[in-house]
């Protein structure tokens, strides 16, 4: 009894001791104003106690590294604030801004490919961002695509497209339709010069100006221009047309069932192929190679038909609504507003900047290229649902090419495993 | 007698101190856990807490004390994953209910309305002696404001109420009550002002950045007696409906909370029957695979040690067969992957000039399966042929010696006296390599994702998938929009499935332990 009195006593002693003066739980922020301060002074207090400020960038490549500390030491030099520019994996960036919402822990501004913005709206971890007097100067699908139910999440920085590459050395000008493709590619296959009429990256995102040739689509829009998941377009006959235009190239034995990235790039390098459809990182690996490329708009169904567009990606700044540094971080973004820091930012990587004049003033003959091959590109739904739409893409054209499913079978599956994927 | 007594005061001091200070350590964080909501880790922190405060106030457990380390981390770190994947399992987690209740409420009562034609000021902070602020406004189209907190907003003339001569930018120089913060300051407190209300309702402002503060009001307040949201503008009650607080109208609050849901998940998977037949499928795969990889591998490592007994060479022949070990499992799975590639591969090549047409690896189920096999094999076996050797070893010669007195032929001899003894030290090695192989992610992820895909299944679902692959696929590839719950419900599963498979096989392998 002596034992558990004096434990007792003890512990009631060091528990208020560490209550009254212990550190303070990382501060949630809490609801009403007046605690507000409270909490938030203590934040403040030990951020100022560590000398300067820091807002921290975590990004997913290092494309723009030295361009963004370069930026950062002009923030530092304008407002003594630093910045503290880290790169890191996109899906622990992912990780964080959504598990991490809720520790408030985590980066305060990141840089992601806009389709990953659907996520980290449902957690409530993208801050509203307000492009104000700069509105128009950006491009509009740069602004659509970080546009969710109607509000902007993100400021656009660069967007990519991918192109059509043909081999010079064996095709000596752009096919205009799909089927010229097919046509050049199995008279070079019989004629022993190549081994496979195209390389195919994968059966979705790199041939997804394949299916919009022929009319297909993923996602309509609604009465306000945003992607809906109530028009699913997957299993629409132009799908399933695309899908069997591959196919039948499979079944005339010109194109290899097993798809794969690496061997269609491999292909592509070596000269077994004399089309892929592949994007800007892929032009460093072809040089390399010594392949002779170039990049075309992309064909069309039949002559005079509508050019197949692709996908745009768009690369942004996300604010992370989770932490506190949500005002400074403002601040930060309209710091980089500007036609220079654009300017500098497009210069360090090629990617066409999303702000209008630097976009127009590219000079790159490969950038015009895929620029023309972009110039329909429709901005990759970054919806919720689409999160479910990948994998059942690549089950559905794995479907295929094993000869398990008819492609309008297989995308039909495609379609009901999103549905459900919703409705879970 | 006095110096033991000093010990045993000193010890008994020691011991006092280290338990104190631990259990009002653990006591202080679970009430923090507590107070956010956190009940999981707070329970399993309680237990420990008790566990160890019974360890030092009696006798009884006073033995346990030097093992309480290693139980509280058992505790923390294997019982309570396994107890908080249950607790996943029959609930609604994953994006979009992810927080807890209150922290979501938290998070949806700062979010902000601002009115449709809302005009952006330019401000500057002044700050009075009792700490509160004060915001000056300067519209674009030249209105001045000055906000304060907890009063009405109010047009102002320099000269007038306490407001000091303005300076070149608009800006009084002074104003009653209050100091100026400069630019500077103002940086270093942004945040704090940034969640500041200023004025009174309706009509309040808030600093968004450095250059501007707008008129912005709370849009959403909580009401306790009500358990709902309520839309401060619209009156709109949103109810908390399995998680996410839903209105009459059905329009939903962003983000929603972990909330139970029962045996939602378990139902849906073991009920429907898009799902149950190919999960049925994937464990009969899995089971299989299992088996013959580890059966192979041990069949393979057991002639090889045989065979290569008493070869000369020995020595060189051991490090060759012991190659495949030290590789990673990544690279070497890679390297598999690309021979056998029927485009890039050499393997293709070969098998085409010997047999005429080579199997497509990566699109045919059986291939597929059979490659997986094949690499896992080669990938085990040199573990099994090292282990053999070794308890070969173990068994003593005169029992051979005896055995041929006895007359019995190569056969016999392996037959009666090698594989029993054998099979009393490895069994539970190979019991090991068994529960391992089960949820060998790595072999089956790396050759081909899973793939070949199967078809008509709810959700993407591949023929060289095992469990733990498609729980991976269903949790963090099958969407970006992870569901921890139905992956826990899965995973809850596969633990029972793992744990019934162990306790059988540690029951069969005490049979054999029988025998001798």
């Amino acid at each position: 009894m002596k034992k558990f009195a004096s434990l007792f006593a003890l512990v009631l002693v060091l528990s208020l001791v560490m209550s009254a003066c212990g550190p303070t739980a990382a501060p949630v922020p809490t609801a009403a104003p007046t605690e507000a301060p409270a909490a938030v002074e203590t934040v403040a207090a030990t951020e100022a106690a560590s000398d300067v400020l820091t807002l921290t960038l975590w990004v997913y490549d290092d494309t723009r590294l030295a361009t963004l500390n370069q930026l950062g030491e002009d923030f530092m030099t304008e407002y003594g604030v630093a910045l503290s520019v880290e790169v890191v994996d996109l899906s622990e960036i992912r990780n964080a801004m959504s598990l991490g919402a809720t520790t408030g822990e985590g980066p305060d501004m990141i840089i992601i490919p806009h389709d990953n913005l659907g996520p980290m709206v449902e957690n409530a971890s993208a801050t509203e961002i307000d492009l104000g007097d700069n509105a128009d100067k950006y491009l509009e699908p740069a602004v659509k695509a970080f546009t969710y139910n109607g509000k902007l999440y993100g400021l656009p920085l660069s967007v990519e497209n991918i192109g059509f590459f043909y081999n010079t050395d064996l095709v000596t000008e752009a096919p205009m339709t799909w089927t010229e493709v097919a046509e050049i590619g199995t008279q070079l296959v019989k004629d022993g010069k190549a081994e496979s009429v195209i390389g195919l990256p994968d059966l979705g995102y790199n041939i997804y100006p394949l299916y919009t040739a022929f009319g297909g689509y993923i996602f309509g829009r609604d009465a306000d221009g945003n992607h809906t998941p109530e028009d699913i377009g997957m299993n629409s006959d132009g799908m399933a047309a695309a899908l069997q235009w591959v196919k039948d190239l499979v079944d005339a034995g010109v194109v290899s069932p097993t798809i794969d990235w690496e061997a269609a790039h491999v292909a592509f390098e070596t000269g077994k192929t004399p089309f892929i459809s592949t994007g800007p990182w892929a032009i460093t690996r072809f040089k390399t190679a010594g392949v002779n490329y170039a990049i075309s708009a992309f064909p069309a169904v039949a002559d005079g038909g509508e050019a197949g567009h692709p996908f745009m990606g768009v690369q942004g700044l996300v604010i992370n609504a989770a932490r506190p540094n949500v005002a400074l971080a403002q601040t930060f973004a309209d710091f980089l507003a500007t036609e220079e820091n654009y300017q500098a930012l497009f210069e360090a990587d090629t990617r066409p900047s999303a702000w209008m004049s630097v976009f127009e003033g590219a000079t790159d003959a490969d950038t015009a290229a895929f620029n023309s091959a972009g110039v329909n590109a429709d901005p990759m739904p970054s919806i919720p649902a689409m999160g479910f739409v990948w994998d059942a893409w690549t089950n559905a054209g794995n479907l295929v090419m094993t000869g398990e499913k008819t492609p309008a079978e297989a995308l039909q599956t495609a379609v009901d495993q999103v549905l459900a994927g919703i409705a879970e | 007698m006095n110096q033991k007594n000093k010990l045993k005061l000193s010890t008994y001091l020691l011991n006092l101190i280290v338990a104190g200070a631990v259990l009002a350590g653990m006591l202080w964080l679970i009430t923090k856990l507590v107070i956010d909501g956190l009940y999981p880790m707070a329970s399993i922190l309680s237990a420990i807490a008790v566990f160890i405060a019974m360890v030092y106030l009696r006798r009884k457990f006073t033995a346990w004390r030097w093992v309480a380390v290693g139980i509280a981390i058992a505790l923390l770190f294997t019982i309570y994953p396994i107890l908080y994947t249950f607790n996943i399992s029959f609930s609604n987690m994953g994006s979009g209910h992810l927080m807890t209740k209150q922290q979501a409420i938290n998070r949806i009562e700062q979010l902000q309305f601002i009115p449709e034609h809302s005009v952006k000021y330019q401000w500057t902070a002044f700050k009075a002696d009792d700490g509160t602020f004060a915001l000056w406004l300067i519209s674009a189209d030249g209105r001045m404001l000055l906000a304060e907190q907890g009063k009405d907003e109010k047009e102002v003339v320099a000269g007038l109420d306490g407001v000091g001569e303005l300076d070149g930018d608009g800006i009084p120089l002074t104003i009653e009550g209050y100091q100026r913060v400069t630019r500077k300051e103002s940086i270093a407190i942004l945040t704090e002002l940034s969640n500041i209300e200023f004025g009174l309702a309706p009509t309040t402002y808030r600093v968004k950045s450095l250059k501007e503060a707008l008129e912005s009001a709370p849009l959403y307040k909580y009401d306790a007696e009500q358990d709902a949201v309520i839309n401060q503008q619209t009156g709109e009650i949103f109810k908390p409906i399995e998680g996410t607080f839903t209105a009459e109208s059905g329009e939903e609050i962003i983000p929603g909370f972990t909330v139970s849901i029962g045996l939602k998940h378990y139902k849906y998977f073991l009920g429907t029957d898009g799902f149950r037949k190919p999960l049925g499928d994937i464990l009969l795969w899995n089971i299989s695979f299992t088996f013959f990889s580890v059966f192979l591998s041990f069949a393979i490592g057991l002639v090889a040690s045989i065979m290569f007994e008493g070869l000369p060479g020995k020595r060189i022949i051991r490090s060759l067969l012991i190659i495949p070990w030290p590789i990673p499992v990544l690279v070497s799975v890679l390297i598999w992957r690309n021979m056998l590639h029927p485009d890039m591969g050499f393997v293709a090549p070969i098998l085409e000039a010997i047999f005429g047409s080579s199997p497509n690896w990566f699109t045919n189920t059986f291939w597929t399966r059979f490659g997986i096999i094949l690499v896992n094999t080669w990938l085990s076996y040199p573990y099994f042929y090292v282990i053999t050797a070794g308890a070969l070893r173990a068994i003593p010669e005169e029992i051979y010696s005896a055995a041929i007195v006895d007359g019995a032929n190569p056969w016999q001899k392996f037959r009666f006296i090698t594989l029993p003894l054998l099979m009393r030290i490895l069994t539970p090695l190979i019991v090991a390599s068994l529960t391992f192989n089960f949820n060998n992610f790595n072999v089956i992820y790396i050759f081909n994702y899973g793939l070949p895909a199967m078809a008509d299944t709810i959700v993407p679902m591949g023929t060289s998938d095992i469990l733990v692959s498609f729980i991976y696929r269903l949790a963090f590839v099958s969407s970006n929009v992870a569901d921890f719950g139905l992956a826990g419900a899965i995973t809850v599963l596969l633990f029972l499935l793992i744990a019934v498979m162990v306790i059988l096989q540690i029951r069969v392998g005490k049979m054999f332990k029988e025998v001798d």
